[in-house]
């Protein structure tokens, strides 16, 4: 069946297109114009926005962390109304079911999940199948077990480490690799409180500067495309944006991807020692083509943390609001979930919400910088609207700076900030530069081959009204949003890469398992026969 | 031969669906209890649950909610049994009966063995209120807190003044004891204590975690849980991403609504708001907890756990007549079980897709 949208205004940057045309797709594909034939359905898109369905490169939406906060806080999220007929547990609030509608209704067509501990893979796989519409992957979490740390201190070749890395990647199902304060994960349960990059992990006299650079080497060997996923040192803590400039100076030239960078993003001004360095840290990215940033905006909204910085979780806990939380010391791993509020009266949080918003505006190139809030850490996904609304808006970072605390504007640079993102940026932040981050060859774009995942959007003045409800969405060529609203469930595909590695590498890993554990390492394994959709995968190419 | 019964007579398994099927469609508020399922069979039922607007609960529940209720009014300190085994220097067990709740638990966490990281050294085992002779572990010198069920409270909460430092009454002997025991568990390196709730109440492992909390103000300490029978913590996690709750969860009113007293089995029915039940007990076999009851019953167990009332179908064993992913205590993940020993039985989510699929169709999807 092949489809027209006649008439909308098309922003594609990826193939440089922002203007009105036309767009065609036919079983599940984008194609171009076809010559002698007309389409046997057609839409009425004039006036509207046309981009391909948006790419959400971390937001924790799956697994044991996320279910954890779930159990942790009934009280986040009651439903209020009766499900209508045909769409089986459409009213469940927080669940998974509900993630996929959510972010369909926005136009979101691929979400990764970021943190997901090796050992607790099937679990986030049960997850990710269970959520509608939306394709979905995750990164793995490497970097605090002690067979990296034991290869790196005993100086394993790189080629080892890669096996080591493909044969994880593997057995996982994953579409990348995640290092979480490394090292700083282990220390933790050898009662050490705060790892900065260099401080060494007891027993292995590795720094955290040695790991992250020994993996972010080996994963640009592996040739799998999305460079090490970084969650710094430091997250959160005042000054740190010194941390955060000497990873940069670190990076070795090579991709390197900082996560959630917001939260890295303070200095020591001001009479509470706590201000914004987003300057600093944004000519820093501007100056260091090789890193990428997301940024994990604050907005002001009761939330959840979940984090596999569990040192940093830990000593959250006291300041948690309400004040309770769950601190798992994992399997070479952890995972520590604290709920907070941030509030616009909070000099803390307001200084938050404005280094956010610094960073989006003075890092120069929207396909280095990415849109995120962090989902949950730093606001729900459900506020994605509300930030674009800001990007687009000077006047509307103002109304919001009127209600900040008077001390807080003297310590941030945004009043200052005039710039606006066009609808090219945000199609760039959300669509193309996802795409090169991830490697996607068949998404985040509208030429002819990609997949018809397409979001058409209704302008309006207000510009969170129009990004929180998608007049269209088309998962895979199916109209799956009308109008905000969900007309038609699909089942999306789980995204994963395979590269290559020496088999050799599983025999080693097979009795090492054995060793410590006791136990098979297959039982940790993603197996076919453990999920209810198996063929729903589907491989991301490596670089050849 | 069928492997459906009603009343104990054998009735055909197309005769069982399409019986189950009208039971379920004619009551008002139907409950889906038991649970005792694999992760693919409690998404059936729960998914049922829905469509019928009736609710679920665990048989387990109890003991879930026993951890949970700490989890969510206070908070929880835990790991693995994978990293109690490697690292733990100080092991705390706590409570009597934990063989019986884990049989493979001290293997499991190598107790006579030394630990691996965090340094090499052999482990300290303190046991508070073992049963009577429980406290013996082959390799392993048990140093005992003895405590009868009713002491346990006390003794806890005992221990934990004497980790804080604050005064208990007690006679010296016993003080002397626990003054020992505290001073062991401040200076572990990576202790860890193992609890099963079904042993406990919620106010003790509220006072157990209250302590892990206080010794972490200076050194590592964590716990192992174990969690319920019947694939309990599974059916928690499937669930929680499922609706956002752990079972006792309703949808009269069209959503989720979760209250562990409202929605709690043998209250339901026993006050006549449920007038019709599925009770599914996939791994042994357990009756429901009810007594005296007569409304309809259709039970999902494994061959030779009719009851002698009501519809029984005959379900595989998860894990063992069928591949089935549950939630495994020796890895506190979720794992696949393949058959050990596969038979020609349904598995528990498809009785309830044969169940369904005989609905009529006035019935929502």
């Amino acid at each position: 069946m092949l489809t027209r949208l006649y008439g909308g205004h098309v922003v594609d940057p990826v193939n440089g297109v922002d203007g009105v045309g036309d767009l065609y797709f036919e079983d599940g594909r984008i194609v171009a114009p076809p010559e002698g034939r007309s389409a046997d359905v057609e839409h009425d898109v004039s006036g509207h926005i046309v981009m391909a369905g948006a790419i959400d490169i971390h937001s924790h939406i799956a697994g044991g962390g996320v279910n954890t906060a779930r159990l942790l806080l009934p009280e986040a999220h009651r439903a209020h109304r009766p499900r209508p007929a045909n769409t089986p547990l459409s009213t469940a609030g927080w669940s998974t079911f509900e993630t996929g509608r959510l972010y369909a209704q926005m136009g979101y067509t691929t979400v990764i999940e970021p943190a997901v501990s090796p050992h607790h893979a099937l679990h986030a796989h049960l997850e990710l199948a269970d959520i509608p519409i939306i394709d979905k992957g995750f990164l793995t979490v490497l970097g605090n077990e002690d067979f990296l740390l034991s290869a790196f201190r005993d100086g394993a070749t790189q080629d080892s480490v890669v096996d080591y890395i493909g044969a994880t990647l593997e057995a996982t199902r994953a579409i990348g690799v995640k290092c979480v304060n490394a090292g700083g994960v282990d220390a933790f349960k050898q009662n050490i409180r705060h790892f900065s990059l260099d401080d060494v992990v007891p027993e292995y006299g590795l720094s955290s500067r040695e790991i992250f650079q020994t993996l972010q080497r080996a994963v640009n060997a592996t040739k799998i495309r999305h460079p090490l996923h970084l969650h710094m040192n430091n997250l959160g803590l005042p000054g740190n944006v010194e941390t955060a400039l000497a990873t940069i100076d670190s990076s070795q030239g090579l991709p390197l991807h900082l996560a959630h960078v917001q939260f890295y993003a303070y200095g020591t001004e001001g009479k509470n020692g706590f201000s914004s360095a987003a300057a600093r840290f944004a000519e820093k990215i501007n100056a260091n083509k090789n890193v990428t940033v997301d940024v994990g905006q604050v907005m002001f909204a009761d939330i959840v943390t979940i984090s596999s910085d569990v040192m940093k979780q830990f000593n959250s806990l006291p300041g948690g609001r309400p004040k309770k939380g769950v601190i798992f010391d994992g399997d070479s791993n952890g995972l520590g979930v604290v709920p907070y509020s941030y509030r616009v009266s909070d000099f803390f949080n307001a200084v938050q919400w404005a280094a956010g918003l610094e960073l989006f505006l003075l890092c120069d190139d929207p396909m280095q910088v990415f849109f995120t809030t962090d989902h949950p850490n730093g606001a729900p996904f459900t506020t994605y609207p509300e930030v674009f609304a800001l990007l687009m808006s000077a006047d509307k970072r103002a109304q919001y700076c009127s209600r900040l605390p008077a001390d807080v504007l003297e310590l941030t640079n945004l009043p200052a900030l005039k710039r606006e993102y066009s609808f090219y940026e945000i199609a760039t932040m959300t669509r193309a530069a996802p795409r090169k981050l991830y490697g996607f060859e068949d998404r985040g774009q509208l030429g002819a081959g990609s997949v018809a995942d397409i979001a058409v959007y209704k302008p309006q003045p207000d510009k969170a009204a129009m990004f929180r409800s998608a007049a269209y969405v088309f998962k895979d060529g199916n109209l799956v949003v009308r109008d905000g609203k969900v007309s038609h469930y699909t089942k999306g595909r789980t995204l994963r890469v395979r590269p290559e590695y020496d088999r050799k590498i599983n025999s080693r890993l097979d009795k090492y398992y054995d060793g410590l554990y006791g136990l098979p390492r297959s039982l940790f394994e993603v197996q076919d026969a453990a999920l209810p959709n198996a063929d729903a995968f589907a491989e991301v190419p490596c670089r050849s | 031969m069928s492997n459906a019964t009603l009343d104990g007579k054998s009735i055909s398994s197309e005769d069982a669906y399409e019986k189950a099927a009208e039971i379920l469609q004619a009551a008002n508020f139907p409950l889906v209890a038991g649970l005792g399922a694999d992760v693919a069979g409690a998404q059936a039922a729960i998914l049922l649950a829905e469509r019928l607007r009736g609710a679920f609960d665990h048989l387990a529940s109890r003991d879930s909610l026993a951890d949970l209720e700490v989890v969510r009014s206070a908070g929880i300190f835990v790991t693995t049994p994978n990293e109690a085994r490697v690292r733990a220097d100080l092991v705390l067990l706590v409570g009597p009966g934990l063989t019986g709740y884990w049989p493979a638990i001290f293997d499991r966490l190598a107790l006579d063995k030394e630990t691996v990281h965090g340094g090499k050294t052999a482990r300290r085992v303190i046991w508070v209120g073992p049963k009577r002779g429980e406290a013996k572990i082959d390799g392993v010198e048990v140093e005992t807190i003895p405590a009868t069920e009713a002491e346990l409270p006390g003794v806890l909460a005992a221990l934990r003044a004497r980790v804080g430092g604050r005064p208990v009454a007690l006679p010296a002997a016993a003080a002397k004891k626990l003054d020992a025991a505290a001073e062991a568990l401040k200076s572990a390196r990576f202790g860890v204590a193992v609890w099963s709730a079904a042993g406990l109440d919620s106010l003790m492992v509220e006072m157990l975690q209250g302590m892990i909390t206080e010794l972490n103000a200076t050194t590592r300490f964590t716990g192992v849980p174990i969690g319920g029978r019947g694939n309990a913590t599974g059916v928690l996690q499937t669930s929680a991403w499922m609706t956002g709750f752990p079972p006792r969860t309703g949808f009269g009113r069209g959503y989720p609504e979760h209250d562990t007293w409202r929605f709690e089995a043998s209250r339901l029915v026993e006050s006549g708001e449920a007038d019709a039940a599925l009770w599914i007990s996939a791994y042994s076999g357990e009756a429901p907890p009810w007594e005296d009851v007569d409304i309809p019953l259709i039970t999902l167990g494994p061959p030779g756990s009719a009851p002698k009332h009501g519809l029984f179908i005959a379900v595989g064993k998860p894990g063992e007549n069928y591949d089935a992913v549950e939630f495994a205590q020796e890895t506190s993940s979720m794992v696949l079980r393949r058959a050990s020993a596969p038979a020609e039985l349904p598995t528990v989510a498809e009785a309830i897709a044969a169940i369904s699929a005989k609905f009529s169709e006035d019935l929502p999807c």
